[in-house]
């Protein structure tokens, strides 16, 4: 068994503390004592051989952040990736003055495709301090001038001399020198030898040989587990359970009723309302948890239906209140004055995360501290998730963070720390929480579902001359009411209303954008039919005429539209688009921004009947700034690619009088690897960013839109409702 | 009280028989390579060897093993010197997260056992693994990479 003793961790942090950086712009050493909740961490320690080990601040989900971190440290310290073993740094933010935990100058944290671009600049500063640190430590040792010293492979080198000293023996003696800032600048592009190319992933061997690097695979002495039966219904509670038969289980240590804790002005659930077993092993606490019978009320919910909400969603768009969130010049003199007009609407259901990893998370929680072992997506989160759920001081929680088996937005919730920690203060002991398939799904915080309604004018020229939008959705989301091109045409009007109901929604994989990009792509595909224009240089035309505007949602970057079009023709010739092509097959176009970034795909498809086709290729443009793993990025891509052919011919994550019914992946339909094309040809654009942005949502959205594209190229039928498997 | 081997280590289980073997390797035998991802036989993040055949554990009782031999991935490579499917896993940079990896690399070298050199529409029929991480079109060419590796060695 996986034991993670406490004194094993503080022999490594004893070695982590001799060494502490102000992990930020404006690195700095400092005293090690005061290694905890100041904001400092370092890029790299000695592990008990000497060797570097370096520590990585921001969480991996999947998305590669272990591995180009790791880069962009080894970068600076001149170290071979393949000689050092990497891992993560703990939480190293502040404690506000309301007792908050919270990031410092550094990140911690996975989400909105920021990682990357949050760790550059600082985690570059301080990797050229430490190796400043050596440089100097070096030179005064062997009283030679540090100018003519240099570092590789974890040494100091004197070439002159025909001397080198390794990394680990400077230690000490580079924590008492001081440098100047301008020695410690860190390196220029041109010399990048590690940041810029392929990676593979530094976790790769662990993985393969099935080493305990997720949290659901550490255990802690005494520990006890929990499986927690929580009430299906949304935001339903409990009416009565019958205990007595379950407590005489084997291995049972306690049954504890969980009390509902909901937050945003009492909608948005944390705690489910619901009884959760404790016992000895998992497999003692789910067989007791699934034999404890439970009453549950869920009248609160009993509207909530998936299909009820969608007629609700459609009967709106045509006569009901929407207030305006995007307005420009006067949509109706644009529809005047057309020579072509589209009135389409389309809708799709919610998509649950499914999440490989079930959540799950230890908490071991003391009369006036609290360890806790968990894979989230904000590593500030579980002190401050033990401060409001036990009441422990935030300075004086303890987090041991591992890989996430993905997270997609749903592990930067509170809801699987909280239970533990609840139930460790209740048991007096560590325990563990582990969530079942049925759990992970039923208490999901899904992604919104809703109509759109989009009608465009085209002018005499061919132009799109107006667009209005409306969106009627379950959630207060009204990004694609307010975005491109709402923001940007002469003549716009940006709609948007909710329907009331009791999910709880969440963030999935480029939120917002991921349907409102299906939306956006298919209407602009549809108006480029209208106009009689073939859609690539329909496309190509707009946004290059659109030049640059910043964005209207978060984080409001200034968007380079003419990159779109670049990014769509560099799709186009290489995925041959517009070539001919057998009879039943056909190609579509896309491109889209999520955040910080762009992608556009072509997809070529064969219709295989008239309900159902075949991906035979994807071809990819991504525009991320500066890759610093292209093979991490090439990754990415993929995984976009995956997730979005998987999600819009299957995600429908029903709900039926408030209680999720497709709970497992019997019902929840996942793509396997024979629907996946055999073919994806990736291209990293370069237009000399000297800076990385993201890449871990980028290119699900135009994915979903090249697709229907290409079903409409190849059989005529245009997808105006997911999942395209009931729709087609 | 049934006996079994895992990873060539005898032992013994007296507990409960219905408990699905899954439990038995993560809870008992201390092997946490061995993922729940359903434990409705749905997945593949489960799959370790039984008698050399791919099996999802989640979904095999303890009662039905008696005298079996369990391989994990744990077991898989011989010492440092890994199996060739895991070389080419690292070799194509498959893992994003991981999770799903253990349980593709077992069910992958079960098949590579029956089907030495797979078409695609082999692979298509061979291994249906679910993986959240979209990592289908890397694993094709590792498992491609594999099987050429096994048949040069
Ligand atoms: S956990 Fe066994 S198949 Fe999913
Ligand atoms: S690598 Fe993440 S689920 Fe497969």
């Amino acid at each position: 068994m996986t034991e993670l003793s406490r004194r094993n961790f503080i022999k490594s942090s004893t070695a982590f503390a001799g060494f502490a950086v102000v992990v930020s712009n404006t690195p700095a050493l400092l005293a090690a004592e005061q290694s905890s909740h100041s904001g400092i961490g370092t890029c790299m320690r000695f592990g008990e051989d000497g060797l570097p080990v370096l520590c990585v601040p921001t969480p991996d989900m999947g998305q590669g952040m272990m591995t180009t971190a790791a880069q962009i440290i080894a970068e600076e310290l001149d170290l071979d990736l393949s000689a050092v073993s990497v891992e993560f740094l703990p939480f190293v933010g502040v404690i506000n003055d309301d007792g908050i935990a919270q990031d410092g100058e550094l990140v911690q944290g996975a989400g909105g495709s920021h990682s990357t671009m949050d760790l550059w600049p600082a985690l570059r500063k301080t990797s050229a301090y430490v190796r400043a640190l050596f440089i100097e430590a070096a030179s005064q040792k062997w009283g030679v001038p540090a100018t003519r010293l240099s570092t590789a492979g974890g040494f100091v080198i004197d070439q002159k001399a025909n001397e080198k000293i390794s990394f680990g023996e400077l230690a000490e003696l580079a924590q008492t020198v001081t440098v100047d800032k301008k020695a410690a600048q860190p390196k220029s592009i041109s010399s990048f030898r590690v940041v810029g190319k392929d990676a593979k992933n530094v976790a790769a061997r662990d993985i393969v040989t099935g080493k305990p690097v997720f949290a659901s695979d550490v255990s802690v002495p005494g520990m006890l587990h929990a499986a927690i039966r929580r009430c299906p219904h949304l935001n339903g509670t409990i009416v009565s359970y019958d205990s007595t038969k379950i407590e005489m289980m084997p291995g049972v240590r306690a049954v504890v009723k969980m009390d509902q804790f909901l937050e945003d002005d009492q909608t948005f659930r944390v705690i489910a309302d619901g009884v959760a077993v404790v016992a000895d092993t998992y497999w003692q606490a789910r067989q007791a948890a699934d034999a404890l019978e439970i009453k549950w009320n869920g009248d609160i919910s009993k509207d909530d239906s998936t299909d009820l909400i969608l007629k609700k969603c459609n009967a709106l768009l045509k006569d009901g209140e929407f207030k305006q969130v995007q307005k420009r010049g006067d949509i109706e003199t644009a529809f005047k004055a057309a020579s072509q007009t589209i009135d389409v609407t389309y809708t799709h259901p919610s998509w649950a995360h499914a999440c490989i990893e079930p959540h799950n998370c230890i908490a071991d929680v003391k009369t006036d501290s609290a360890e806790i072992w968990v894979g989230h997506q904000t590593m500030a989160a579980p002190a401050n998730i033990a401060k409001k759920f036990a009441g422990i001081d935030a300075a004086k929680v303890t987090g041991h963070f591992y890989r996430m088996g993905t997270g997609f937005g749903r592990k930067y919730v509170q809801d699987f720390v909280a239970e533990a920690v609840v139930l460790s203060k209740r048991m007096k002991a560590p325990v563990k929480v582990t969530w079942s398939r049925e759990d992970e799904m039923e208490q999901d915080y899904p992604n919104h579902m809703g109509a759109y309604r989009v009608r465009a004018a085209i002018d005499s020229k061919g132009d799109l001359s107006g667009w209005h939008i409306k969106t009627a959705l379950d959630t207060g989301r009204d990004w694609v009411a307010r975005d491109f091109p709402a923001h940007t045409l002469e003549n716009t009007l940006g709609e948007f209303a909710k329907v009331p109901n009791h999910i709880s929604h969440g963030a999935w994989r480029g939120p917002s954008h991921n349907s409102g990009a299906w939306v956006v792509q298919s209407a602009l595909n549809e108006a480029a039919h209208a106009a009689g224009r073939d859609p690539l240089e329909f496309l190509v035309a707009l946004y290059n005429k659109t030049g640059t505007v910043k964005a209207p949602n978060w984080p409001n970057m200034d968007i380079d539209f003419r990159r779109h079009a670049a990014l769509l023709e560099k799709v186009a010739t290489e995925a041959g688009y517009g070539k001919k092509m057998p009879t039943g097959w056909g190609q579509g176009i896309a491109v889209h921004y999520t955040f910080v970034s762009a992608c556009a795909h072509v997809v070529d498809l064969e219709m295989i009947g008239d309900n159902n086709y075949r991906v035979h290729k994807v071809t990819s443009a991504i525009d991320c700034g500066l890759a610093v793993n292209p093979l991490g990025v090439r990754a990415q891509v993929e995984s976009g690619i995956m997730d979005g052919l998987c999600t819009a011919k299957y995600g429908n994550f029903v709900f039926e009088n408030g209680v999720p019914t497709t709970n497992n992946f019997d019902s929840y339909l996942k793509m396997r690897i024979d629907e996946a094309p055999a073919v994806v040809d990736i291209h990293i654009m370069d237009f000399g960013d000297t800076d990385p942005r993201g890449t871990g949502e980028i290119s699900l959205p135009p994915l979903i839109p090249a697709l229907t594209n290409a079903i409409f190229a190849a059989s005529g039928k245009r997808v105006r409702k997911l999942p395209i498997s009931e729709n087609l | 009280m049934i006996k079994l081997s895992i990873n060539g280590t005898e032992r013994s289980f007296e507990g409960d028989e219905e408990m699905p073997l899954l439990w038995h390797l993560r809870e008992e035998a201390g092997l946490t390579g061995t993922k729940f991802g359903c434990g409705i036989g749905q997945c593949g993040a489960c799959t370790v060897h039984v008698d050399g055949e791919a099996i999802r554990s989640c979904s095999v009782p303890m009662a039905s093993l008696n005298g079996a031999a369990i391989t994990t991935i744990e077991g898989l490579a011989d010492g440092d010197n890994l199996h060739p499917v895991q070389e080419a896993w690292i070799e194509e940079d498959v893992p994003q997260c991981g999770y799903c990896q253990a349980g593709q690399i077992m069910a992958t070298v079960a098949f590579l056992k029956d089907t030495p050199n797979p078409t695609d529409e082999d692979i298509n029929n061979g291994i249906t693994n679910i993986c959240r991480c979209g990592t289908y079109y890397r694993i094709r060419k590792a498992i491609k990479r594999a099987a050429e590796n096994m048949q040069t060695a």
